[in-house]
């Protein structure tokens, strides 16, 4: 199968000699392309150092990590934030938009910082599809937190990325709020064959996914298929997530 | 990119507001340092008295020296001296043989009526064409007791021809108003005595001050080349004719340099510390342009713009208001006689510019220091509610602390060898802001270490100081931040204030100790008034003193001419080698500090220049240990008063003083002249400290502003707002000590590097007025923190907490 992200072997260790921990052990795992992939784990699974690492936010220790035909070990920090502004969009927990800037401002800024020119048809459509044509001139805290989520997504699709990843996207919303966000990116990927990662310890939200790898003690303990919210939740708890 | 810069300032104006006034009132500082630099290069004091000649004559006021370096390359220098150099009178002959008309001898000497100006001469009718001065009334002086007064003399004494009058000069006397002059000049008074008696007045036989001619100068030039003369045209007259203007000219230049370079270097250092707390205290957002695309290059490049666009606001504004400053300088100066009236300021678009340019500079320098860290911000930060990174100090940081560190040390060692004043102070400035930067470089492992050190204390305290200990030890990054500007003050304002006291003192204490008379008058008392107290009943012994500045080779040292006969009753110099009786007008005696700097003793011959430019060779007869209180260097009272231009001074009464002579205490005299030097360095860096003290505000605020949300999730935790000001309280104390550790033991060093050089012995800090600086620091910190905190307190928890940033 065509995979947006692959990863071969990799290792991710904090610190140095007796004090070190190891994050990732020997992890190898690809991404399909054009599908929602969600990665699930206790805490401590090592599953945002698995984000970090794929999306080229951190380097991996040992290992190599593709995206698509570019392998990111050994870019250094400029070559790695060329690549992510071009072909990498994120969501975050919380605190995604700079504060200073109105909507539009913030969908645009990775474009701006590119040096691109923005595509007005396309964001007219990125705008709509995540409903936000009325408030492209607001800032961000006249904003909800669901419409300060959808904002960061609209930023994270406005430069066509080939992959979206999302580090707990819905983890500060409430349920309803979370439900339409969790919509919103099952829509990119049905609609405009987004391809999306996602980190989760919600397995409501897991159940968006068309697939979910499970994380624990840094390696890959298991992958589902078409998973459901008791399907994943029965999974974690074998995996001892809420003891 | 110019557009987020733009709404960035635009969005987060508070946190930029500190930036913005530092580099406002550093640009101001700048300016005005400038304008007076400026004056000092190139103002000119336009001609009075030699108005009315194309062409003057007057002695060199300059010592010369030619040095032949390596590879044959001459250098020549020249200084000022301290006294009118006089010329003798048959130079006029040669001015005449080289075809010149007109030419006009002229003396000028003190002299005075009434309350007279600062400027007060007395001169031969036989000048008054140099002006030209004219008669309004009645006819110029025919006896020795007439005298012609100018119009504005006349006017603020009520003299009409035929009033009698009293006028003070070295030998004063009654004398009748002959005449009233048309004219009066802006800046001295004139009066004219009949040639012969302005000759016996001068006390210079065969020798004028200056001539006057119609001519060409080329000519004249050529005829005097060889003698000691030097001949002025044009605006270059009033040079000739106020050696004093010049001379402050030139003080104006090395002050106004070193004042400029403090007030710049003191703008670098907090401007980049602002901008390192801002960059700080926007981690996260950094951290967020990182994530979603801006490398590193380019968020330093936005903060580099940030920098350009509040240096751009901020320069031209502060230079605009350096104008203002600079008068207000020049006026406070001419209030403590340190500026001549005459000497106007000169203002062009020059120094503004270069003062809007340097801020700019500075900023972007300041932006670009600040700036080195956000390379440092991973992306990473951005995501969840991460944990901002732990502070670590750069190797480049390290390096750059200990190269510091070395140079602050390097600096303190040269200070302790200069024992001029005019080499001393610019150096003590920087001195202490050298170690200020390495403190400031070196800044977290300091807080990181003095935390430890006050933790135990604080922890005493069981809510308050438990969560200050705890904020200090993770925010040890913030910690430094706000101790740097605080330390700058505290160490700034000791070392200046404490150079004075350090010099001053020890001159007072030797002055003090060193005056056996019971009684001083001063300070200009005639030889004539000296003679007549050494005459009347219970005088045991009378010593009249004058001073004035020679050069031994170019360096300036303090002198005075002592009358030998009775010293030994009022003066005790403190003879350490020879004998001071053996005083003569062909001998000299010297301070220790005089004599080891110029290797000579008791038997040598020491050659100097005398104040008005007269070669001397003095044989040492005595050296003394009084040198800071009495001068360096002490010579015959009649040598010395045949080379100044008042010879009238000091005189110190052993017994009962005769009640007609007002006498003062001993020390009253050696303070008034200290502290008439000190007063000018206090204005001056003055603002250097209110300067820092800006600063200091600034950071505390943006610091305490900047934790809003930090204050938001106490309070929603249980804690009241009183806990809340106690732990800020708390950390503000912590904060004072360490500055006020760290700043004393910066003034210490530094003064006692200076104290060696310029005393030979310790500072003198008087611990109270010490104590009352770090006070004042403290106040400084509290105010600037318990007020944003107050803001910041005002929002409901709740609301805070939601906010963003």
């Amino acid at each position: 199968m065509d995979e947006a992200v692959r990863m071969d072997a990799v290792s991710k260790v904090y610190g140095k000699g007796r004090g070190a921990v190891a994050a990732l052990r020997e992890v190898s795992a690809g991404i399909p392309r054009g599908r929602f992939t969600a990665v699930m784990g206790p805490s401590g699974s090592g599953k945002s150092t698995f984000l970090h690492c794929a999306a080229g936010l951190d380097s991996p220790t040992s290992g190599s990590v593709r995206l698509g035909d570019t392998e990111l070990s050994g870019m250094n920090e400029t070559k790695l934030t060329e690549l992510r502004r071009q072909r990498v969009g994120f969501v975050f927990q919380a605190f995604n938009l700079v504060s200073s800037l109105t909507v539009e401002q913030n969908i645009t800024l990775p474009l701006r910082l590119a040096r691109t020119r923005v595509d007005r048809k396309w964001l007219d459509e990125v705008v709509e599809r995540v409903g936000l044509s009325e408030r492209l001139g607001h800032r961000p805290a006249q904003l909800s937190g669901g419409q300060q989520q959808r904002v960061a997504i609209a930023r994270a699709l406005v430069t066509r990325p080939e992959v979206v990843f999302g580090d707990e996207p819905t983890g500060a919303l409430d349920t309803m709020t979370a439900r339409d966000v969790l919509t919103l990116l099952r829509e990119t990927v049905d609609a405009m064959g987004q391809t999306v990662v996602m980190v989760t310890h919600d397995p409501v939200a897991a159940s968006y996914a068309d697939t979910v790898l499970f994380l624990a003690d840094g390696r890959i303990a298991d992958a589902m298929d078409a998973p459901s919210s008791d399907k994943v939740a029965a999974r974690m708890t074998r995996l001892g997530a809420w003891n | 990119m110019l557009r987020i810069v733009l709404s960035t300032v635009r969005h987060r104006k508070a946190g930029f507001a500190g930036a913005f006034v530092a580099l406002l009132c550093a640009a101001a500082l700048v300016c005005a340092c400038g304008v007076l630099l400026d004056t000092g290069l190139r103002g000119s004091v336009a001609p009075e008295r030699y108005a009315g000649a194309p062409v003057v004559v007057t002695g060199d006021q300059f010592v010369h020296q030619t040095k032949i370096k390596k590879k044959g390359k001459v250098k020549h220098k020249a200084k000022a001296i301290a006294e009118r150099a006089w010329l003798p009178a048959s130079t006029a002959d040669a001015v005449r043989a080289a075809g010149a008309r007109d030419v006009v001898t002229e003396v000028a000497f003190p002299a005075e009526i009434g309350t007279a100006p600062d400027e007060s001469w007395g001169h031969g009718w036989e000048s008054a064409a140099l002006t030209p001065f004219t008669l309004r009334e009645g006819r110029a002086p025919a006896a020795p007791d007439e005298i012609v007064v100018d119009a504005a003399t006349a006017r603020a004494n009520g003299l009409r021809p035929g009033s009698r009058v009293r006028v003070a000069s070295a030998e004063p006397g009654s004398y009748r108003v002959s005449g009233v002059t048309r004219q009066a000049l802006k800046d001295q008074a004139a009066i004219f005595f009949t040639t012969a008696e302005a000759r016996r007045l001068a006390g210079h036989p065969g020798q004028v001050t200056a001539i006057g001619a119609t001519g060409s100068k080329a000519a004249i030039a050529a005829a005097l080349r060889g003698t000691r003369a030097t001949v002025h045209t044009g605006a270059d007259r009033g040079r000739a004719e106020f050696p004093g203007a010049e001379r402050s000219r030139i003080k104006l230049i090395s002050m106004g340099g070193a004042l400029g370079g403090t007030a710049l270097l003191v703008a670098i250092l907090v401007v980049s510390g602002t901008f390192a707390l801002s960059v700080q205290q926007r981690q996260r957002e950094i951290a967020l342009l990182r994530a979603v695309a801006a490398t590193p290059r380019q968020v330093r490049r936005m903060i580099g713009r940030e920098a350009l666009l509040i240096g751009l606001a901020a320069g031209p504004l502060g230079a605009a208001a350096g104008l203002p400053l600079a008068f207000w300088l020049r006026d406070r100066f001419r209030g403590l006689g340190a500026l001549p009236p005459n000497l106007d300021l000169v203002v062009s678009p020059f120094p503004p510019a270069a003062a809007a340019v340097a801020a700019i500079v500075a900023a972007v320098a300041a932006a670009r220091i600040a700036g080195r860290r956000t390379a440092r911000i991973r992306p990473v930060e951005a995501l969840g509610d991460a944990a901002m990174a732990p502070a670590r100090l750069g190797v480049a940081r390290t390096a750059a602390g200990l190269l510091v560190l070395a140079g602050s040390v390097v600096l303190t060692i040269v200070l302790a060898g200069l024992h001029t004043e005019a080499a001393a102070s610019p150096v003590t400035m920087l001195t202490a802001l050298a170690w200020t930067v390495a403190v400031a470089l070196l800044g977290p492992v300091i807080a990181r270490a003095a935390v430890a050190v006050l933790a135990v204390p604080l922890r005493a305290f069981p809510v308050a100081g438990h969560l200050a200990a705890a904020n200090l030890g993770a925010g040890a990054r913030r910690l430094a931040s706000v101790i740097t500007p605080l330390t700058l003050m505290i160490g700034l304002t000791a070392t200046i204030l404490f150079a004075q006291t350090t010099t001053g003192r020890a001159a007072v204490r030797q002055a003090t100790g060193g005056t056996l008379a019971a009684h001083v008058a001063g300070p200009k008392i005639p030889h004539g008034t000296a003679e007549a107290i050494r005459r009347t009943p219970g005088v045991a012994a009378v010593t009249e003193v004058v001073h004035s500045t020679v050069r031994v080779g170019l360096e300036n040292y303090g002198v005075q001419g002592v009358t030998t006969a009775g010293l030994d009753k009022t003066m005790d110099l403190d003879v350490r080698k020879g004998d001071i009786k053996a005083l003569d007008p062909s001998s000299i005696a010297v301070s220790t500090t005089a004599a080891s700097r110029l290797h000579v003793g008791p038997g040598d011959t020491l050659r100097l220049t005398l104040g008005d430019g007269t070669p001397a060779a003095l044989k040492v007869v005595a050296v003394y240990g009084r040198g800071l209180g009495f001068g360096d260097l002490t010579v015959a009272h009649d040598l010395l008063a045949a080379h100044v231009d008042d010879p009238r001074g000091t005189v110190l009464i052993a017994g009962t003083a005769p009640e007609s002579v007002p006498t003062v205490s001993a020390s009253t005299l050696a303070e008034d002249t200290a502290s008439a030097n000190a007063e000018v360095n206090y204005i001056a860096m003055g603002l250097i400290i209110a300067f820092t003290a800006i600063a200091v505000v600034n950071t505390l605020a943006m610091s305490t502003a900047g934790r809003a949300r930090e204050l938001a999730v106490l309070r929603l935790s249980g804690a009241t707002r009183r806990q809340i000001t106690r732990m800020l309280g708390g950390e503000t104390l912590a904060v004072v000590l360490v500055a006020g550790v760290l700043g004393t033991a910066i003034a210490l060093a530094t003064l006692t590097a200076f104290g060696r050089g310029m005393t030979g012995g310790g500072p003198s800090v008087p611990p109270l007025a010490h104590l009352g600086v770090i006070a004042w620091g403290g106040l400084l910190a509290a105010a600037a923190t318990a007020l944003p905190a107050r803001l910041a307190m005002r929002t409901r928890p709740a609301d805070a907490v939601g906010a963003r940033e």
